[in-house]
């Protein structure tokens, strides 16, 4: 569905990469995860696949079209989710989507339809700029599914949500990609990454350091951990032990012996941690 | 049809903004000052005050006939108060095509009138021959050709009379053949239509592309199948309209059935669209209206130049013409007279096309480059 090879952009013109040497594919029906922490390359690789930025050097297939002679109809079968909101303030939330669906040459859903999905249903009569930052942003989020495209961006989609409207919109996307959907997701929320994506790909510096699926990285690069509490005396102690080190192992099989346990955990590595421990850089 | 949704929607929106109204209301607000304050015609009498109350009578007698027999319009003076101050002083009043004149009772009436009113004060004396000897109260800012006037007009050598015998036999020829002479009221029509009208359309359309960049819209609208110099075109329909809407307001009440109503559409079409263009080319390579203040502001005072030819005809220099908005103010001239040199217009109008065409392909080229920039 995507493919970028040898994919350079420079802001600049000059030598001065904001993205370098980049190369990736994803196939129909993936849901990839570009994750990087701010400015890492990640927002200018999106505009050049959504055809915000002119393409410099590299090539950059996109649902089938050449991204360097771009054709509009390649619009037709795209979704894009900004991070910032942007809609139209002085039209209400339904008029903002029956304007834009009028913009597409392909079948479009209704937009009370799409209302009802984001949970703004009752609120498409007023006007979006009296919406909330997330009620705009899921506005947005939906504007994006207007024209059922089978290629999604989508750029930091749950960014400044509460955990019960993000967690509402996974279930979405996890829907639309159920249908055969292609997500390009980009963020720096490595735990919206986990749960959702096939696969990810880290960026740091406008060069891509490693594609993997999230399991797969945790497999090669995270650690299983064990966190114990236990009662020593009358003092409460915290230990974390892994479960691959020998020592850690007989250390654990003396806590269980020797002292009341107060609470036992199982721990696997996060992404984040994997990206720290990949890039030697945080998700800032 | 997606231009035409985009222009439906643009136009819906700038009605729900400022801009739009505080442009229909400055046509409004300068409908009403040309109506209600700018005279029809403007009243070219110049008022003069005199004082012959030293002259003995029959000198006086002999002055007022000369007057009444040669140039007041009804040959006869009335009798008139003039309040200078909080005082009131009477005065004989002259009318004639040229002047209004007053002969005072009183001496102070015309010093004061000279040092209070900045009036012309005029005292006739009698001379040591007998002749009469004209005082005159200048301002003292007076020009020197002026002074040379008033000594001229009364001397025994070269007298009025003898002037006037002179201009008598002058011909003048008139170079056009059907000059266009507009009243005051009608001559302020081509100002307003130029700046208020076309000019101001580059100024607006930036704000409301800024607008647009501020929240993003442009990039949503890039990821949509529709085209880029659609969003462009649809927000110079709009300003096009409103810059119709404004024109007609000032130009039906005031120049009536007597403007080419279809040269007037033709030419706030085609100009709305050229500067418009001119301001989208301007907004790309500026963040915000702040940054790009300074270049509309002198873009503005350039095409305001013009102007200061426009009313004063004497000045003329060959590099004005290189300023578009001279063409366009001759053009809205000879549009708003209803003159009969419709090919010049439409020369200036073909010409505003062809550069409006090419700047708006070059806004089109410029903003697919700075979509997220």
């Amino acid at each position: 569905m995507i493919s970028v090879n040898n994919l350079y952009h420079s802001y600049s013109n000059d030598e001065k990469y904001a993205v370098k040497n980049v190369s990736f594919e994803i196939k129909e029906g993936e849901i990839f995860g570009f994750l990087g922490p701010s400015g890492a390359g990640k927002s200018t690789t999106q505009a050049i696949l959504t055809g915000l930025l002119q393409l410099q050097k590299g090539e950059v297939t996109v649902a089938g079209y050449d991204i360097k002679h771009i054709k509009n109809e390649m619009f037709n079968k795209i979704g894009m989710s900004f991070e910032q909101s942007n809609v139209y303030s002085k039209m209400t939330g339904k008029e903002n989507l029956a304007f834009y669906r009028k913009l597409f040459d392909v079948e479009t859903r209704d937009p009370q339809e799409l209302l009802d999905l984001v949970g703004l249903g009752n609120k498409g009569d007023i006007k979006a700029g009296e919406y909330s930052k997330g009620m705009k942003h899921r506005l947005t989020f939906a504007r994006s599914m207007i024209n059922n495209p089978i290629l999604w961006f989508l750029d930091e989609p749950t960014t400044g949500l509460d955990p019960a409207i993000a967690s509402e919109i996974k279930v979405i996307i996890r829907e639309q990609n159920k249908k055969g959907v292609t997500v390009f997701l980009t963020t720096h929320n490595m735990y919206i990454a986990d749960e959702l994506c096939d696969r990810v790909g880290f960026i740091v510096d406008g060069e891509l350091k490693l594609i993997d699926s999230p399991k797969n990285l945790k497999l090669q690069y995270g650690e299983k951990f064990v966190e114990v509490e236990y009662l020593d005396g009358k003092e409460i102690k915290k230990e974390s032990l892994s479960f691959v080190k020998k020592d850690d192992i007989e250390r654990l099989k003396e806590i269980l012996d020797n002292f009341e346990i107060q609470t036992m955990h199982t721990k696997e590595a996060t992404l984040e941690e994997i990206f720290i421990k990949v890039t030697g850089r945080e998700l800032v | 049809m997606k231009l035409w949704y985009s222009f439906v929607k643009e136009l819906q929106l700038s009605s729900k903004s400022w801009y739009f109204y505080i442009e229909i209301g400055m046509a409004v607000i300068l409908l009403f000052i040309l109506i209600f304050v700018v005279p029809k015609e403007t009243d070219n009498k110049t008022d003069e005050y005199l004082y012959a109350g030293l002259l003995p009578s029959e000198y006086v007698d002999l002055i007022y006939r000369g007057i009444l027999e040669e140039e007041d319009e009804d040959e006869k003076y009335e009798r008139v108060e003039i309040k200078v101050g909080g005082d009131v002083f009477g005065a004989d009043l002259f009318e004639t095509d040229m002047q209004n004149i007053y002969f005072v009772d009183d001496r102070e009436a015309v010093l004061r009138l000279a040092e209070e009113d900045k009036e012309i004060g005029v005292e006739i004396m009698v001379g040591k021959e007998g002749e009469l000897v004209y005082k005159y109260y200048l301002q003292g800012y007076e020009s020197t050709r002026l002074r040379n006037l008033y000594m001229m007009l009364h001397n025994n050598i070269v007298n009025y009379k003898l002037i006037d015998r002179h201009m008598d036999r002058q011909t003048v020829i008139n170079i056009e053949d059907n000059p266009v002479i507009l009243n005051n009221r009608e001559n302020i029509v081509p100002v307003f239509l130029t700046y208020n009208g076309s000019l101001m359309g580059l100024f607006i359309i930036a704000a409301y592309v800024f607008l647009d960049k501020k929240e993003g819209l442009i990039q949503a609208y890039a990821v949509t199948a529709s085209k880029v110099w659609q969003y462009l075109m649809s927000k110079v329909g709009v300003l096009i309209v409103t810059t119709m809407v404004t024109s007609l307001i000032i130009v039906i009440p005031v120049i009536g059935l007597k403007a080419n109503y279809l040269l007037l559409i033709l030419l706030v079409v085609i100009t709305g669209f050229t500067f418009s263009s001119l301001g989208l080319v301007l907004t790309t390579y500026y963040k915000d209206m702040m940054q790009s203040f300074g270049a509309f502001y002198i873009l503005i005072m350039i095409m305001i130049i013009p102007n200061v030819s426009y009313f004063t005809p004497g000045w003329e220099p060959g590099w004005l013409k290189w300023i578009p908005t001279y063409h366009l103010l001759e053009s809205y001239k000879e549009v708003v007279s209803g003159g009969s040199d419709a090919g010049y217009v439409i020369n200036v109008s073909a010409g505003f096309f062809v550069a409006g065409l090419l700047l708006f392909l070059f806004a089109n080229y410029r903003f697919k480059k700075t979509l997220i920039i």
